[in-house]
């Protein structure tokens, strides 16, 4: 394998690593991480990973949402003597643009600014390469870059140039691809879409998620709580096929003759990707047997914005209403309503539960960050599910992790009962995703807490 | 647009509807043809998943007789391309789907099929 330098954009941390191995797995190619902590600690803005082809890297570079651009990796230290070094002992790599290929040369810095005067010292201090070709600035066959990374300021602010040099590893390397679909985030842009609603997801986050899907043409995509459809554009953009549902009709519908889904999806090319949308409660769906969908891609209602909802009444009715029920359903009269079945909240963490017939399930998870565990993710898989992916967005006092489960057997299992919640004191343990909604209006506050 | 794909996917789910509660009868159907995009791949990948003998039914219902009734071992650029028009360019914008086995009605309305149950319904 040979070493690759990638460069993020800084933005949602934790989901750079995981989305770098989805995609690899999408193409069926090969990605390895460093044994060296500094050099795949996701927290950092370059990181060096080994793939066997440079086509694997455009094909990372042109997929990953959070890659601004890919380098072959030449050369890194904590100074740079220990770059050149380095670079030096990589010569096999670049002596072939030596005689006559053109190049552009840039140096450049995360967190810091670096001075003119310094930027062409240390253009000059590679003059040892011997590069003969001719510089160009605007078409290059050759771009090469150095990195030099600074600490994070914690915004303090810092006189201009101020602790310059004193970077904490210098990179350097040959540029591969620069990244290009993070210019999906401004087409996806929820404000320019022609149909969106209060719930919808930001773009970068369901663009991340269509990603965890290893949506790609061929694949059938399922989301049981479609709402206004933010995860469907990008998932059918990359070219599968979606199938959404949801409890209410309104959601998919909006106004208008052409349902909003399907107005929002002809802006983007993909409405005939968008096979059907239908009106049930997931957890009483119609579904016929069969494993039918490739992935399951959602952002579960929690009870912030909207309800968690499935059919049924919080409270039964008494026996002179329920017989005015029966009357409605079996003697309708004319003029009547259409029968809207009431519905009650439910505890989303039994939703995990039914994702297990099926491939890959991609969905937000709400938690309290004080009271969160690893554990929390793992009471909700069943046998043969195995967590790939479980990153956090982090909003202070609570946040919501996206988790990728994979299921890794073949096995059938009985269609999952979301009638009765387990109680709590039947549970070894309780997540901190439970009862989400009434932690959130609380603030978050502990038992015994004043205002 | 119920598409003759969702069609072969959705099945009565009313509390104890278990046996011939598949495939939904269609009543009343207004139909639609709309042009896909062909996607073999997707054909491919799918057709292990179809029940055959009710997509070839209820293709016949919408008067589409293009298909085998049994499924070939070879996949012909012809087969495909009936396939795809089956399964992804017929849409019912209208109707009512009717539960072979209970009777329920699903109505669809302008091509969205409300598969929501009522309260005494729900298993």
């Amino acid at each position: 394998m040979s070493k690759y330098l990638v460069v993020f954009a800084q933005a949602h941390l934790e989901f750079r690593v995981p989305e770098l191995e989805s995609v690899a797995q999408l193409y069926n190619f090969q990605i390895s991480f460093s044994d060296n902590p500094d050099e795949r600690d996701p927290g950092r803005p370059y990181m060096i990973v080994g793939l066997d082809e440079e086509e694997h890297a455009r094909l990372l570079a042109k997929r990953c949402i959070l890659v601004k651009s890919i380098y072959e990796f030449y050369g890194k230290g904590a100074n740079y003597e220990e770059l050149h070094i380095c670079n030096r002992s990589k010569r096999t790599l670049w002596e072939r643009f030596i005689p006559e290929t053109s190049f552009r040369f840039f140096v450049t810095s995360y967190n810091h600014k670096i001075p003119q005067r310094r930027q062409k010292e240390v253009v000059e201090s590679f003059a040892y390469m011997g590069f003969m070709g001719k510089i160009d600035m605007k078409n290059p066959e050759i771009t090469l870059g150095c990195f030099e990374e600074y600490e994070t300021r914690n915004r303090a602010t810092r006189e201009r140039h101020e602790g310059d040099g004193d970077f904490l590893q210098v990179y350097f390397g040959r540029l591969i691809e620069e990244g290009s679909a993070r210019s999906l985030i401004q087409l996806f842009d929820v404000k320019k879409r022609s149909y969106f609603g209060n719930t919808s997801m930001e773009a970068e986050i369901s663009l991340l998620m269509a990603n965890q899907t290893l949506a790609s043409p061929g694949k059938l995509i399922y989301d049981p709580f479609m709402g206004t459809g933010s995860m469907a554009y990008p998932v059918a953009h990359f070219g599968a096929q979606v199938m959404g549902s949801d409890i209410d009709g309104r959601q998919m519908r909006g106004k208008g003759s052409t349902p909003g889904i399907f107005r929002a999806a002809s802006q983007y090319g993909v409405s005939s990707r968008i096979v059907d949308i239908c009106t049930f409660d997931v957890t009483n769906n119609p579904w016929r047997c069969g494993e039918l969908f490739d992935a399951i891609v959602t952002d579960p209602p929690y009870g912030v914005r909207a309800g968690a909802k499935r059919l049924g009444r919080k409270k039964e009715l008494d026996t002179s209403r329920l017989a005015l029920y029966h009357e409605h359903c079996t003697n309708p009269r004319v003029g009547d309503s259409p029968y809207i079945p009431p519905t009650k909240p439910y505890e989303l963490s039994n939703l995990a539960i039914f994702a297990e017939t099926w491939g890959r399930l991609v969905f937000f998870l709400p938690t309290v960050t004080d009271e969160y565990e690893e554990v929390d993710i793992y009471t909700m898989l069943c046998e043969g599910m195995e967590v790939i992916a479980n990153s956090l967005q982090d909003f202070g006092s609570w946040g919501r992790r996206l988790v990728t489960i994979r299921k890794v057997t073949s096995e059938k299992y009985p269609i999952p009962d979301f009638s009765s919640p387990k109680t709590e004191d039947e549970e070894r343990h309780v997540p901190a995703h439970r009862h989400f909604r009434e932690k959130y209006f609380q603030g978050f506050r502990k038992d015994g807490e004043g205002e | 647009m119920v598409r003759l794909i969702t069609h072969n996917i959705l099945a009565c789910h009313v509390k104890g509807c278990t046996s011939n509660n598949f495939p939904l009868q269609l009543q009343g159907v207004q139909i639609e043809l709309r042009e896909a995009e062909f996607n073999p791949e997707f054909l491919k990948t799918f057709l292990p998943k179809i029940e055959w003998k009710a997509l070839v039914d209820t293709a016949k219902e919408a008067r589409d007789t293009s298909l085998p009734l049994e499924q070939p071992e070879m996949l012909d650029d012809e087969f495909l391309k009936n396939l795809h028009h089956v399964l992804l360019e017929i849409h019912i914008e209208e109707g009512t789907m009717i539960c072979p086995n209970c009777k329920h009605n699903y109505p669809i309305s302008n091509g969205i099929p409300n598969m929501l149950l009522a309260e005494h319904e729900v298993g």
